[in-house]
């Protein structure tokens, strides 16, 4: 019973730094914990909280610091995008750095939002978020990164494992890009498993590490990847519903006139990045950074991804 | 070597699964002596397959330097999309049942 005796501890020490912060609280709840970072239920002063704490081991590259996906989250806040209201960033709680925000309630399991009766206004709901997070002026975030194509190239690199399915996806992404659009605040992760959905619809967006400096297509046609339609593959988008309406609002909104072919370039620059993602993801559990096998799998299950991106292939040939 | 985690990269990921995360939990003796049978049956074949000699990727090798070299042939796909789908036989094959 060792495991459930170290829990308690921590949960006492987490409790007392809280409480020096936030006054009286519940007994914290640990919803997550990975190597790299925890996510705590407490509620407190009438509030329902979340703490988001760094877990101490190594931090996957390309991803913001506690203190950065604060700052993310606080300017999406100022700009009216549906997300949890940030709190306070704190820099030692005990002894580790973490951030506070509100506990939405909703669902978040993808598996079982694409199960649920959402409202048809999801898509557009989607859209109208995503619109508000591409036009957060880009000053306002000076630490984010210019992440291109590029960028995967280095991180299928970096894990040494020869890939012809992704070097197909990447070759055609080189040779057939879009227009040059300039970039915009991503949220980088935009997808059904990261919306807090209820019967309403939307409401609000988790998860800003991976926030970068991106075309706006990148967002825009990450959700549309097969991995997130958990099953519902008929609805292209995250399982839930249509791209049409989805693209419509979203060029409506921003006035950038999105056309359909550059959304299914997108949508295979996706895959190709969650297919190298399961790869990184893979690789930190061979290199001893976060044993899980959750994590190792990936490095298996990167195939469907791969199958996916030949699949997409063969339908841009025909 | 191309498919990472190894079969014997993998034993070891269900064998520390089992030690560190399972075994602590167990009250139960007889569950406790069966898991800890199922971990060395487990080691026999992490130890079995450390005997096979190791994947030959040399093909897929030569053709992601390929394509990453821009020396794409119209062909490629389709051998491509093959060895994917033979992999995924392994991996997960109920995906492939998606496309039917």
């Amino acid at each position: 019973m060792t495991t459930v005796a170290i829990w308690s501890d921590d949960r006492t020490e987490m409790r007392e730094a809280l409480e020096a912060l936030l006054g009286p609280t519940t007994d914290p709840v640990l919803l997550a914990g990975g190597a790299s970072k925890e996510a705590w239920s407490v509620d407190a002063g009438g509030e329902r909280l979340l703490v988001r704490r760094a877990a101490g081991g190594v931090i996957h590259r390309h991803t913001l610091s506690l203190k950065d996906e604060f700052d993310v989250l606080s300017a999406a806040y100022e700009a009216g995008v549906k997300v949890p209201r940030p709190i306070m960033y704190v820099e030692d709680l005990d002894q580790r750095e973490a951030f506070v925000m509100e506990r939405l309630a909703g669902e978040t399991i993808g598996r079982r939002i694409v199960r649920m009766d959402v409202p048809a206004h999801l898509p557009t709901q989607m859209a109208e978020e995503l619109a508000k997070i591409h036009a957060i002026p880009p000053e306002r975030l000076p630490f984010l990164q210019e992440a291109r194509l590029e960028r995967m190239v280095d991180e299928l690199d970096d894990v040494g494992t020869p890939h012809p399915a992704i070097e197909l996806g990447l070759w055609w992404l080189r040779e057939n890009r879009p227009p040059h659009r300039p970039s915009v605040v991503n949220h980088g992760d935009y997808r059904i498993g990261n919306l807090v959905v209820n019967e309403g619809g939307l409401v609000g967006i988790l998860d800003w590490e991976f926030a970068h400096l991106d075309d706006p297509g990148r967002d825009l046609g990450f959700g549309l990847v097969r991995a997130w339609r958990f099953g519902v593959d008929d609805k292209r988008l995250g399982g839930i519903g249509d791209v049409d309406g989805y693209l419509e609002r979203y060029n409506e909104l921003t006035g950038f006139d999105i056309r359909p072919e550059e959304l299914d370039y997108w949508e295979l620059a996706g895959n190709v990045g969650w297919a190298i993602g399961c790869l990184t993801q893979a690789e930190r559990h061979l290199r001893g950074q976060d044993r899980s096998v959750e994590l190792a799998i990936l490095g298996r299950l990167g195939a469907e991804v791969e199958y996916e991106i030949c699949h997409l292939l063969e339908k841009i040939a025909a | 070597m191309s498919e990472r985690p190894t079969a014997q990269e993998l034993t070891e990921a269900i064998a520390e699964f089992l030690g560190g995360e399972i075994l602590p939990t167990l009250d139960d003796h007889r569950l406790r002596f069966r898991t800890l049978v199922a971990m060395n049956a487990l080691g026999i074949v992490h130890r079995e397959l450390a005997a096979l000699p190791p994947e030959d990727d040399a093909v897929r090798s030569e053709l992601a330097r390929r394509i990453r070299a821009g020396d794409v042939d119209p062909g490629m796909l389709a051998q491509v999309k093959a060895d994917v789908e033979a992999r995924l036989r392994i991996a997960s094959p109920r995906y492939l049942e998606r496309y039917e």
